[in-house]
């Protein structure tokens, strides 16, 4: 049973009347039983619930409010002597009269916050509770007095209907009956609090005084609060709005959670295609230290090809090129990203590849020289390979310079990539040209940036197309050992 | 619980009124009545009660003057007053004490509590 904010509200007045009904007719089957003076107290209390009735379904309560405190305080005295002198004897008797007293204090509980406009009223982001008590009118009182306050309110009779409730809907707090037939809310409180799904679900347990036991024991196996019967309505309140708190920071954050795995999940599958690992976890770690907006950085540009490609691809099945080129490529990008660079781009055969950005380090440019010569030597198996299958050798030079250049997202909203632009680009490719078949050329700038020892072969003097001065490159043979 | 001396209940309601001295006496207590607050300062004078339950809202005389009055008058200004109102607001709470009160408790009474109070103010 679901009841809706606005539904209109039952008064706990009516509830009374009913409450009221059952107990004329328990009177009325017991009262051979009882002394006058049990019988006496009866009938005051019949007395004031009466008077309370007519009390309520008048107009006007302002003025009467005195009065109807006075019959509510009368039912509640004649209410708690009966139970003290006849409670032990009579179960049902009791449990309708500790019904009665449970209704009386909603009734104050409105009453105080009537009179007072404001106060008592506990302000509270509305909910969806779930209500669970074996006792129908326990579930209503509960359930009207919440629905009234603006919460959504379901019902269970029972701890299995409760989790049959709680599997298809999300609940922000479960208000447990600890003693039912069948599952009661010990068990029920294990399996919420069992399932992942419901582990985060504030369930408050109510329960008589007698039984403080089995409150420590929930609240032991994870129940958040508790409440004891006949509860004060204003802490039931109180209780529900700290469920609810606790419920939704919950919530907000295993959103967090997700979003966050979503955009990482987004940016591994965006830059793991062109970044090693190691650099998108760096990344995704700090990522205050990538700026993706642009920026001018000094990064150590490789460029590197295959010597006399398109005459060789001329003379081959457009299959066997795409079988050299990938195992080709495929052997690179391992060693690029083993190095740390960033691969810009793969043009034909050729590659663009980039080290120091976006991550800088301080040996960007040595990597990039071991980088260089780590390909030059794979160059050996893959022609081993070719071999093998009866394809050609091939052989590549390769370019470094190391220069000022524009990183960033470059492209339009449709497309576009991390990528780089600048004068310093154009300079490596034009030395690219010059390098011969398994050779190493590096520029000025780079064999400054080196802290490592190398082989340097012969320095030459280059005249490039569009640059006044000349360019001087190094011949790179290996590592110093 | 017991007292030398009698607990006065002044109640103008006879449904509560009889409630009340109903649980006082069952808690040991000797309970007299007055239903009005004139009559709670006639009997306060003749009685000399160990301690006076007085509601807040009667006639003839009202809780509030009544007490005023019993705090003026040397012969029954010591007797302690716990007033019973029917509202829980502070200011309620802040006049009754301002009148003159010892302690007060609000309809519905929570009768255990009450006795922790009767007991704190006839103990000597």
């Amino acid at each position: 049973m679901i009841t809706s904010a606005n539904q209109p509200a039952t008064l706990w007045s009516d509830l009374l009347r009913e409450s009221i009904v059952e107990l004329r007719d328990m009177f009325g089957t017991h009262q051979q039983g009882f002394d006058a003076q049990t019988r006496d107290d009866f009938s005051r209390l019949f007395n004031g619930a009466h008077k309370v009735a007519s009390l309520t379904s008048a107009q006007e309560s302002t003025e009467d409010s005195h009065e109807l405190l006075n019959a509510l305080s009368a039912i509640r005295g004649y209410a708690e002597m009966l139970r003290e002198d006849i409670g032990d004897q009579y179960e049902e008797l009791n449990n309708a009269l500790s019904q009665l007293l449970q209704i009386v204090h909603t009734g104050t509980g409105i009453e105080t916050q009537d009179s007072t406009g404001v106060g008592l009223t506990i302000a509270s982001e509305p909910g969806f509770i779930l209500t669970v008590d074996d006792r129908r009118d326990n579930r209503e009182l509960v359930c009207r007095y919440l629905s009234r306050t603006g919460h959504t309110v379901a019902t269970a009779a029972s701890g299995e209907e409760a989790l049959e409730t709680m599997s298809h809907s999300d609940v922000d707090v479960v208000l447990l009956d600890l003693i039912m037939p069948g599952m009661g809310g010990r068990e029920a409180l294990h399996l919420i609090k069992e399932n992942p799904d419901w582990r985060a679900t504030p369930v408050i347990i109510i329960s008589g005084r007698q039984d403080m036991d089995g409150i420590i024991d929930c609240i032991e196996a994870g129940a958040d609060d508790y409440l004891l019967k006949p509860f004060n309505p204003v802490l039931l309140q109180a209780r529900i709005k700290a469920g609810i708190e606790r419920k939704r920071w919950h919530d907000r954050e295993q959103q967090y959670r997700l979003q966050l795995e979503r955009n990482e999940r987004f940016i591994r599958a965006t830059f793991g295609r062109y970044l090693s690992d190691e650099i998108v976890t760096e990344i995704l770690e700090n990522p205050e230290g990538l700026e993706l907006g642009g920026d001018l950085r000094e990064v150590t540009i490789m460029m590197s090809d295959i010597r006399g490609f398109t005459t060789l691809s001329e003379q081959l099945d457009p299959s066997q090129v795409v079988k050299i080129l990938n195992r080709y490529l495929g052997a690179m990008t391992d060693i690029i990203m083993a190095h740390q660079g960033t691969i810009d781009e793969f043009i034909g055969d050729a590659i663009l590849a980039v080290f120091g950005a976006p991550q800088h380090r301080d040996d960007d440019a040595d990597r990039a020289v071991n980088c260089a010569l780590a390909m030059q030597e794979a160059m050996a198996d893959i022609n081993k390979t070719n071999r093998a299958e009866g394809l050609p050798e091939i052989s590549a030079g390769i370019a470094l310079n190391t220069g000022d250049v524009i990183a960033g997202n470059i492209g339009s909203e449709r497309r576009s990539k991390y990528g780089f632009v600048g004068h310093p680009m154009n300079l490596t490719a034009r030395i690219e040209d010059f390098t011969g078949a398994g050779e190493l050329l590096v520029s000025d700038s780079t064999l400054n940036h080196l802290r490592g020892s190398y082989r340097v072969g012969r320095s030459q003097e280059l005249r490039v197309k569009g640059i006044e001065q000349l360019v001087v490159v190094h011949q790179i043979m290996g590592v110093t050992t | 619980m017991s007292s030398s001396r009698p607990i006065l209940l002044v109640e103008d309601n006879e449904l509560n009124r009889d409630m009340l001295s109903r649980r006082l006496t069952r808690a040991g207590l000797t309970v007299i009545t007055a239903t009005d607050g004139r009559q709670a300062l006639t009997v306060m004078a003749a009685e000399q009660p160990g301690l006076v339950l007085m509601d807040m809202n009667l006639p003839v005389l009202n809780g509030w003057s009544a007490c005023r009055q019993a705090r003026n008058d040397p012969a029954i200004k010591h007797i302690p007053i716990i007033a019973l109102t029917a509202h829980a607001m502070d200011s309620d709470r802040v006049s009754a004490l301002e009148a003159g009160c010892d302690d007060f408790a609000t309809k519905p009474i929570d009768f255990p509590q009450l006795l922790v109070k009767i007991d704190k103010l006839i103990r000597p």
